[in-house]
């Protein structure tokens, strides 16, 4: 049923809406309440018209008054207009049902005073008050004292010159009333259903919302579908890494027993040279693959810490050492600056020893000729220490467009990576791992003038991610660093 | 010489550690699977077993529990084998009663040390106090040694 009007309801309304004023429109009470008035000017003339009509009909000799009841409710269609063009829709409310007062009593001057046919209509004045001005009480006192005033002025008219109504005859005034009647049952019964249709409109509103309901639940679940498939990529990169290890251990332990047999029978240096780089080629593809594994690990939540306390010169004197080979190797210097009141930090040192080796790693690859400065500093802060460790280089630097996503994974080196390799993924993962850590990793850099990286650690982990490994003294870490850290 | 028994599912991977392992001296019996890998235990008695996690139906960590609960050959050190160095893996390592836990792919250097270690515990270990709770005891005493 609802479903039937509903289109028509919609033209009917775009029709109504046209009248309305922007402010108006604004407000969804008022221009709830600027529909009913429309509504009933532009249609309530078509059915109050039919009074006049029946009055000229039934009257033998109609005089002056038929013409000025009929000019007065034709006169109701110029409200919409008036509204549209002027807005100042209250004191039209207000005019407009004067203009009823006055045809509701002009017509019962004329035809029975008191005992009017058309004194029926008087019904719809408090009911049309209503629809139009909604809760403003003043104005509904207003529109009462309005029809006081014209009912005492009707009542001193009338007693003053009662005359001038007609006598119909009896015949006609009944067909009269049958009419007004009629008319006035199928006005209230026509704004009656409108009333209902704008209210219904409120379902509206509640149905709106029903469907911005649907749509949040619909984003919930695209966002933890999205969530699922982050994870089911987390987990393909992590099986496809294993995978792709095992056939890796065996080219880089393969190539390794090789180059141990070359040394073992003096073999020609070029053969160890190619195995070698058989060897390296494959560590470099470990590194990749390891880095992919962590960052998935990272991402789906699992990477775990292992902290321990470890002193900072140590960590970084061994990690710059290891480097060294590889910075030399294109005539640069390594240069090391360690504050003397560096202490010791509790940390995954493994985890800072594979930042500091990325970005020496990285210094090295774009830097010639120059300088690879790596420096340490103890910050004193609250509630913890923490610890700077900075690699700063003269090479080639970082043009200032590659900065902003200098951490993103696959976007950074992604200009300079045809002529350096790497994939940015080193740096991605660095970031990441320094922020899993509880502390920050920072960028600088002048294009041309070098780059500075700064490894900036709390020296105890935050109490949240405080996740220390037992300190187990009986049980030496797999890696040579932790090793050496519990022997000495 | 030391006998070390290879679980390893992965023929390549087995194929080298076991040659690389002959070469340093030891004399090397392998195992394809946990299973196999329980029951070499008992009839080889190794002084050492190089136990990889991640095999198959059984893994590395099940075969290393029924090798504990054996006494043919709960005094046997372990030396587990995982591809990540999680710290749950490791905790996991312990709590099962293995020496040892070292990542692949394999440092031959890094894994030398530790098996030479635990060889070393081991056979100072026999001489001295019962070795019922060897994994333990081996692990405490290899990072003290």
């Amino acid at each position: 049923m609802i479903n039937r009007f509903q289109p028509s309801l919609r033209r009917l309304n775009q029709l109504v809406d046209w009248f309305i004023p922007a402010e108006l429109a604004a407000d969804r009470e008022s221009c709830k309440q600027a529909r009913m008035f429309l509504f009933s000017h532009l249609f309530g003339p078509f059915v109050g018209n039919t009074v006049p009509a029946a009055v000229y009909l039934v009257d033998p000799n109609p005089t002056y008054d038929v013409a000025v009841l009929a000019i007065s409710i034709t006169a109701f269609w110029v409200f919409p207009f008036a509204l549209r063009r002027f807005g100042h829709y209250n004191l039209l409310v207000l005019i407009s049902v004067q203009n009823l007062i006055f045809c509701i009593l002009w017509s019962c001057y004329f035809y029975g005073g008191v005992s009017s046919p058309t004194v029926s209509w008087v019904l719809t004045i408090p009911l049309l008050a209503f629809f139009y001005i909604g809760p403003h009480s003043s104005l509904r006192l207003t529109v009462l004292g309005l029809f006081a005033i014209n009912v005492i002025a009707f009542i001193i008219v009338y007693q003053m010159n009662p005359l001038a109504g007609k006598e119909l005859p009896a015949i006609s005034m009944q067909v009269l009333g049958i009419i007004s009647t009629t008319a006035t049952a199928v006005y209230v019964t026509m704004m009656a259903i409108y009333y209902a249709k704008t209210l219904a409109s409120g379902s509206e509103i509640e149905s709106e919302m029903k469907r911005h309901l649907a749509t949040a639940a619909e984003l919930r679940r695209a966002t933890a579908e999205a969530e699922r498939a982050g994870v089911a990529k987390s987990e393909f990169l992590a099986k496809t890494s294993h995978e792709l290890r095992t056939p890796l251990n065996a080219i880089i332990g393969y190539s390794e027993m090789l180059l141990e047999d070359a040394a073992a029978n003096g073999d020609d240096e070029l053969l160890v040279l190619d195995l070698k780089r058989i060897n390296t080629a494959g560590q470099q593809l470990l590194r990749l693959i390891n880095a992919i594994l962590d960052l998935s690990k990272i991402e789906a939540g699992k990477m775990e810490l292992v902290n321990e306390t470890a002193d900072v010169s140590e960590v970084v004197i061994k990690t710059a050492e290891s480097c060294r080979e590889l910075i030399e190797k294109y005539q640069n210097t390594l240069v090391l600056e360690l504050a003397q009141d560096l202490g010791s930090i509790f940390c995954d040192t493994a985890k800072l020893e594979h930042v500091i080796t990325q970005l020496l790693r990285n210094a090295a690859k774009f830097t010639a000729d120059g300088h690879v400065t790596i420096s340490a500093k103890r910050r004193v802060c609250s509630p913890n220490d923490e610890i700077d460790i900075t690699i700063r280089d003269t090479g080639i630097g970082i043009a200032p467009e590659a900065m902003p996503v200098l951490f993103e994974f696959g976007v950074a080196e992604d200009t300079s990576a045809t002529k350096y390799g790497g994939t940015g993924l080193g740096l991605a993962l660095s970031q990441r791992l320094c922020r899993l850590m509880g502390g920050a990793l920072m960028a600088q850099s002048e294009a041309g003038l070098g780059s500075c990286f700064t490894i900036r650690l709390p020296t105890q982990p935050p109490a949240a991610a405080a996740r220390s490994a037992p300190d187990d003294p009986g049980f030496p870490e797999s890696n040579d660093a932790r090793a050496l850290s519990v022997a000495a | 010489m030391h006998k070390i028994l290879l679980v390893e599912d992965n023929e390549m991977n087995r194929d080298m550690l076991t040659r690389r392992l002959q070469r340093q001296g030891f004399e090397v019996v392998c195992a394809v699977d946990g299973p196999s890998g329980v029951k070499a235990a008992a009839e080889e008695r190794p002084d050492l077993i190089l136990m990889d996690v991640a095999l198959g139906e059984m893994d590395g960590w099940e075969a290393t529990q029924l090798i504990k609960a054996a006494p043919a050959a709960a005094d046997i050190p372990v030396i587990a084998l995982t591809a990540h160095a999680l710290a749950s893996d490791r905790q996991k390592s312990i709590e099962i009663g293995c020496a040892e836990f070292e990542t692949k792919p394999v440092d031959l250097t890094r894994l030398l040390k530790k098996i030479t270690a635990c060889l070393a515990h081991r056979d100072t270990g026999q001489m001295g106090a019962g070795a019922e709770d060897a994994g333990a005891n081996a692990a405490t005493l290899c990072a003290t040694a």
